[in-house]
């Protein structure tokens, strides 16, 4: 088990994929924002790679083991200590009963992943133990972690301490605040003309600190759109930007008005606005490490390429990327 | 003795509750961040005098552990 | 229009979008339902999960079972066998939902809005009755709860409904709040573009509001009947019909519903046919107004 003596920021137990199957209910599939990380922590202490454990965003928790553990942090650096002794990260290491977990923030990076031999058991709902914290869904209780609370660990962990991630088997965050994210084109691309496409792919967006797990808004200029945005029936809405309410992939970069919105993992699954691109799976490591204030500058992949970088990032969070110490 | 207050995390400036030469007690609230659309308030951790602020309101993509107040 | 062929687009990876049309038309969401129960009956390979929209459906597959193109081809061949519209029947529960229209909820929301966010802001009844060519809010209110409401589809939120009007006579616009409101308390009903929706839980919103219910869409201690299953009480293919109540009702209600003793009116046994639906619709004087 593991005592929360500070909850962090917003630190919520997830897994992955999440909690798949209920979108026709309105239900997100949370899970963890960079799934890439995420996984090769729970590889790393002998878990499946899906299995539940810790998202932590930009300041990080504090926990108590109450029982011997072997347990792993990935993703960006919060700069953790095991009982005051500083405790590397894409390691497995050895806590013993009663040892303190540590964490401030990170200095590259935003979010850091806890994956712990066993795996975190708390209750099972709608088929996850993924947080839809704003939602009240899954997690403790519906929500993020809070001090005071117990959360219940597996015992059938098979953890060995002394495990790293191969460097070259890890994302690599940026450090100059540019990142280059993937995107494809679609659902509604052709709602954007000719020039509001060359401006969407060539500028140097924003990332606003009004960003959540529920979407990441972006600043920078105006869209422009076709014909089809314009002359449509009154039932879509008076704005260029509304359509007759539909699904919003996740990923989604969606028009909110003039606003891009990109939909990640709590996100609303419909609604009535468009979504000319769609960020892939493979980049979502990206907006779960980047900070307010970034800079994302979109590149467009084909579907078929977007699939391909997500088979190769699911080979990495395998056995193959581990090296003992 | 100086106290350095650093930013605990990444994210914008929301509010700025003191200048320089004000007298605040432990546990005033001195400056409060914004980010993943929450509040994130930052206290003096003694009474002192605040000797430098070197952060303005609306200030965006700050780092953590960027020294923003100092208290002597 | 409905289109003659449906339109597939890509959603990144993932995920696929199928257009039936672009409007608001009950037969667009007979054939987004009626693929999502043919594809959980053929167990198509590949797909992971269908959240049918108003004339659209969201499809998530797994690229490693099966390519966008092909799943595609195969939704097509789908699409193309399932029995024409013209015989498509779907269950459909019926769901009395009591609700006070012009209620002083909504007021204080839009008040708020006025006082702090846009000083300019029509009252939502006054704007919606004027811009549809109503008489008075009076008159939205008749028109308004003159219908059935079909729910085409969850989504946005945890067991939110979108839903549109079965009487064509009932038919109404509003575009949305821009900026949007900050608040808008839990039950109230409201209007964005063609749809009708209730907001689940408190939070902000963009959709002209008007009235409010006292009875729980979402609750997670599932305590009255109708949430024995899921903290959600709707599903697509049920249709709403609000019932009036006033203030003193409206508390009643309230009250029962927090102590679990509310008894829902839900209607179990009907169909509906969109054969016969078409059939009275052409029978409709289209211009007249309740």
């Amino acid at each position: 088990m593991l005592e929360v003596i500070k909850s962090g920021l917003e630190t919520s137990i997830q897994d992955w994929p999440g909690r798949q199957g209920y979108l026709k209910c309105g239900f997100p599939w949370s899970g963890p924002m960079d799934h890439w990380s995420f996984r090769l922590a729970n590889v790393l202490v002998g878990n499946a790679p899906g299995t539940a454990g810790l998202e932590c965003q930009f300041i990080g928790p504090s926990l108590r083991f109450t029982a011997d553990a072997v347990f792993a942090l990935t993703g960006a650096d919060m700069q953790a200590k095991l009982d005051g002794v500083p405790v590397p990260t894409w390691e497995s290491v050895a806590a013993k009963a009663g040892q303190v977990l540590e964490m401030t923030f990170p200095k590259v990076g935003a979010r850091a992943y806890f994956a712990i031999a066993g795996g975190i058991e708390n209750e099972v709902f709608f088929g996850s133990r993924a947080t839809f914290n704003k939602g009240g869904l899954g997690g403790m209780g519906g929500h993020s972690i809070k001090v005071g609370q117990t959360l219940p660990v597996g015992t059938g962990g098979n953890g060995v301490a002394g495990r790293r991630v191969k460097p070259e088997a890890r994302p690599v965050f940026v450090t100059d605040k540019r990142w280059n994210v993937e995107v494809c084109a679609g659902p509604n691309d052709d709602w954007i003309d000719e020039a509001g496409q060359q401006r969407f792919l060539t500028t140097d967006w924003k990332l606003s600190s009004k960003s959540d797990r529920g979407g990441f808004r972006l600043e920078g200029p105006e869209w422009t759109f076709t014909d089809k945005a314009h002359n449509k029936l009154p039932e879509h809405g008076s704005d260029p930007a509304n359509i007759v309410d539909h699904g919003y992939p996740l990923g989604a970069i969606n028009l909110a008005g003039q606003t891009p919105i990109i939909l990640v993992n709590d996100w609303p699954d419909g609604g009535g606005f468009i979504n000319p691109y769609t960020v892939p799976g493979c980049a979502f490591w990206k907006l779960g490490q980047s900070k307010p204030g970034e800079i994302y500058h979109f590149q467009q992949i084909s579907v078929t390429e977007a699939q391909a970088a997500a088979r190769r990032i699911t080979a990495l969070c395998t056995e193959s990327s581990i090296e003992t110490l | 003795m100086a106290h350095e207050i650093e930013l605990m995390t990444a994210g914008n400036m929301w509010k700025v509750l003191v200048k320089p030469g004000d007298a605040v007690k432990a546990g005033d609230t001195l400056f409060i961040m914004e980010v993943m659309k929450m509040e994130v308030p930052h206290e003096a951790p003694a009474d002192g005098t605040v000797s430098a602020v070197n952060i303005s309101e609306g200030e965006e993509g700050l780092d953590a552990g960027f020294v923003a107040v100092v208290i002597d | 229009m409905i289109y003659d062929a449906p339109r597939f687009r890509p959603g990144g990876d993932r995920f696929l979008e199928i257009e039936f049309g672009d409007e608001l038309n009950l037969e667009l969401n007979f054939r987004a339902q009626g693929l999502g129960q043919a594809i959980t009956r053929e167990k198509v390979k590949g797909v992971g999960e269908i959240a049918p929209f108003f004339s659209s459906a969201l499809v998530h597959y797994d690229p490693d079972l099966i390519g966008y193109e092909d799943l595609c081809r195969e939704l097509k061949r789908l699409i193309e066998s399932v029995a024409s519209s013209n015989d498509v029947e779907l269950e459909s529960r019926l769901i009395y939902m009591p609700a006070m229209y012009l209620d002083p909820w909504s007021d204080e929301a839009i008040d708020q809005y006025i006082e702090k966010i846009n000083p300019n802001k029509e009252r939502d009844p006054d704007f919606v009755a004027r811009i549809n060519g109503l008489e008075d809010a009076a008159q939205l209110v008749r028109v308004h709860s003159g219908t059935e409401y079909w729910v085409a589809a969850l989504g946005f939120w945890p067991g939110t409904p979108f839903m549109m009007p079965l009487d064509p006579r009932c038919r109404l616009f509003a575009p949305k709040y821009n900026p949007p409101r900050t608040y808008t308390k839990t039950g109230t009903i409201g209007m964005g573009g063609g749809a009708t929706a209730i907001y689940p839980v408190d939070g902000p919103g963009g959709y002209q509001i008007f009235a409010r219910t006292p009875v729980p869409i979402w609750d997670m201690q599932q305590k009255l009947a109708p949430f024995k299953e899921a903290p959600y009480l709707l599903r697509p293919t049920d249709r709403m019909k609000f019932i009036h109540v006033n203030r003193e009702e409206f508390d009643a209600i309230e009250r029962q519903c927090a102590e679990g003793s509310y008894q829902m009116n839900v209607v179990g046994y009907q169909k509906i046919s969109l054969q016969s639906y078409r059939a009275w619709v052409a029978t409709l004087d289209m211009n007249a107004r309740f």
